[in-house]
């Protein structure tokens, strides 16, 4: 579970960019969180490991141990610790360019071996069969091998959510996971998402809502740092107007992609449907 | 009208050579002066000339048994540069992690950045003289000063490179829950080692240029030998030492070349 109230974040000559964000994530959940861009998404999931610390408010996390601690008040070794129970997913290309696909993964528990032992890779050759195990289940275990530079985008990303598996976190976070993704891809790697979230809370950055309509169980909207929407996933025009603005409706009687209930892509009139994901 | 025009043409004309000819006309001033302080005279230009010639038909002729001579001096000089530029890039790693703006704070990077500038500003050869003067004539003394010398180019390029990285790819390790030393040496020595092989070899290929005219001045080597018989006037082994020399620095410049030219493809990325 993760537990976030009312956390702001000001520039120094005042603007606010977060302004009173709470929400509280449980097991089971894989919440999207939208928003156009600059409204503060990206702030507050780094809030959320600790990369950044609120004005105001609290993040509290689970240890190992199931006793709470708040990040923003925690000093640097106990933030280290919990850091190795929140996974986080970036952007396939903030991998280790230089290292093979399994040596990425086995970074993945950096912060669970010495520093010393790092230093001369010394991951047991136990630690390298789970990491192999993790690139299996994102199936390209056959990439193991080769530097990541030589992956294509999708791949890099597995190789991420990888590392977030083989990390066994807590927590998953995912800073704009299918950003660069070609459609198909993208709906691979949700699909690779999906199920952790029966294991941990899953929270994740999108800007696609057609896809967090429907892997998400919960959706965030945030606009000027505050939560405009907090629910339901399926989200009508009107709600997606309201967040990412009035631009939105000059393209909203043309053709537009939907999935159905089985995931089938279809063309569809938007007038149509009363609900509709551009 | 006519009349009052034709007073500014002449003036302009005179102003136009005048702009060629009085700074020519002072710098000349400026160079004869220079020449009466220096001793620089005409005369003995053209005798230097003249012997020149007759020394020049000397050298034209190297002394090819000399050349097995000149192989170990040679190697000196390269073990001299090479062992130099490996000490100088680990040392100026360090140094250009406390002058990364993205990993030292403020007032340490000025600092370094400082030091590292300072450095730059120190030819080696004064640096080769002090270090003789604390350890003695030889190659170790040599090694220290292209060590010490290629610190402050190194440390800055590297210093750069660093803050050129991703900021989030850094803050991709940390967020792992990795140490200090853990992120630095995967978020940011891991990523630019092309960058730095590639500078050490650039320094390398310098460093074999520095450590001819440094072995003169006492780190040994073939400058030394080049040195050696010149003052000697021994000039068919003046000419074997200087051949050698340039094969030195040729192939060195063709291997740095080489390599770098491989880094920059990715082969080594």
């Amino acid at each position: 579970m993760i537990e976030v109230s009312n956390i702001t974040k000001s520039l120094p000559d005042g603007r606010k960019l977060l302004d009173g964000i709470s929400f509280t994530v449980r097991k089971g959940e894989f919440v999207g969180i939208l928003g156009a861009s600059g409204a503060g998404k990206t702030l507050t999931l780094r809030c959320l490991n600790g990369l950044l610390k609120p004005d105001s408010g609290s993040v509290v996390v689970e240890d190992q141990q199931g006793s709470k601690w708040d990040l923003c008040t925690i000093g640097k070794t106990r933030l280290r610790d919990l850091r190795r129970r929140i996974g986080i997913i970036f952007q396939g290309y903030h991998l280790v360019q230089r290292l093979t696909a399994l040596d990425n993964v086995l970074l993945g528990r950096l912060g669970q071996i010495s520093t010393i032992r790092s230093l001369f890779y010394g991951f047991t050759d136990k630690e390298r069969e789970e990491a192999l195990t993790a690139l299996e289940k994102v199936k390209i275990g056959n990439l193991a091998n080769p530097r990541v530079n030589r992956l294509s985008g999708g791949e890099m990303q597995r190789v991420a959510i990888a590392r977030a598996i083989f990390q066994s976190p807590g927590v998953l976070l995912a800073d704009e996971p299918l950003s660069n993704l070609d459609p198909s891809n993208a709906k691979i790697i949700m699909r690779m998402i999906q199920p952790l979230a029966q294991e941990m809370p899953v929270i994740g950055i999108f800007h696609q809502p057609e896809m967090t309509a429907k892997y998400c169980t919960r959706v965030i909207a945030i606009k000027k740092g505050r939560i405009i929407y907090d629910g339901d996933p399926r989200l009508t025009t009107h709600q997606l107007v309201e967040i990412y603005g009035e631009e939105l409706r000059q393209i909203e009687n043309a053709p537009v992609l939907t999935a159905d209930a089985t995931g089938e892509i279809n063309y569809v009139n938007p007038e149509d449907h009363e609900r509709n994901f551009y | 009208m006519n009349e009052i025009s034709i007073k500014p043409v002449r003036l302009s004309l005179l102003r136009r050579y005048g702009r060629v000819l009085l700074p020519l006309a002072g710098l000349s001033i400026l160079a004869q002066g220079a020449a009466w302080v220096c001793g620089a005279r005409w005369d003995l230009f053209f005798h230097g000339i003249a012997d020149s010639m007759r020394f020049l038909v000397h050298i034209l002729i190297p002394e090819w048994d000399a050349f097995t001579d000149m192989l170990q001096p040679a190697l000196t000089s390269v073990f001299i540069a090479l062992v130099g530029t490996v000490i100088g890039t680990v040392f100026s790693l360090v140094f250009a992690l406390l002058a990364a703006s993205n990993i030292a704070p403020a007032w340490l990077r000025q600092a370094t950045r400082f030091l590292l500038g300072l450095e730059r500003a120190l030819p080696e050869i004064i640096i080769l003289l002090f270090l003789v003067a604390a350890f003695g004539l030889g190659p170790f003394a040599g090694v220290l000063a292209l060590a010490i010398g290629s610190i402050g180019m190194l440390g800055k390029l590297i210093a750069d490179a660093i803050e050129e990285l991703d900021p989030v790819s850094i803050d991709a390790i940390a967020a792992i829950g990795a140490s200090r030393v853990q992120v630095i040496l995967f978020g940011v020595i891991q990523p630019i080692i092309p960058s730095i092989v590639s500078f050490a070899l650039f320094r390398f290929e310098y460093g074999i240029r520095l450590s001819v005219y440094l072995g003169a001045v006492g780190a040994g080597g073939i400058g030394l030998e080049l040195y050696r018989s010149f003052t000697m006037l021994d000039y068919g082994r003046a000419a074997t030492a200087l051949i050698v020399t340039l094969i030195l620095v040729f192939l060195s410049e063709w291997v740095s070349n080489f390599l770098r030219k491989k880094i920059k493809g990715g082969r080594f990325q």
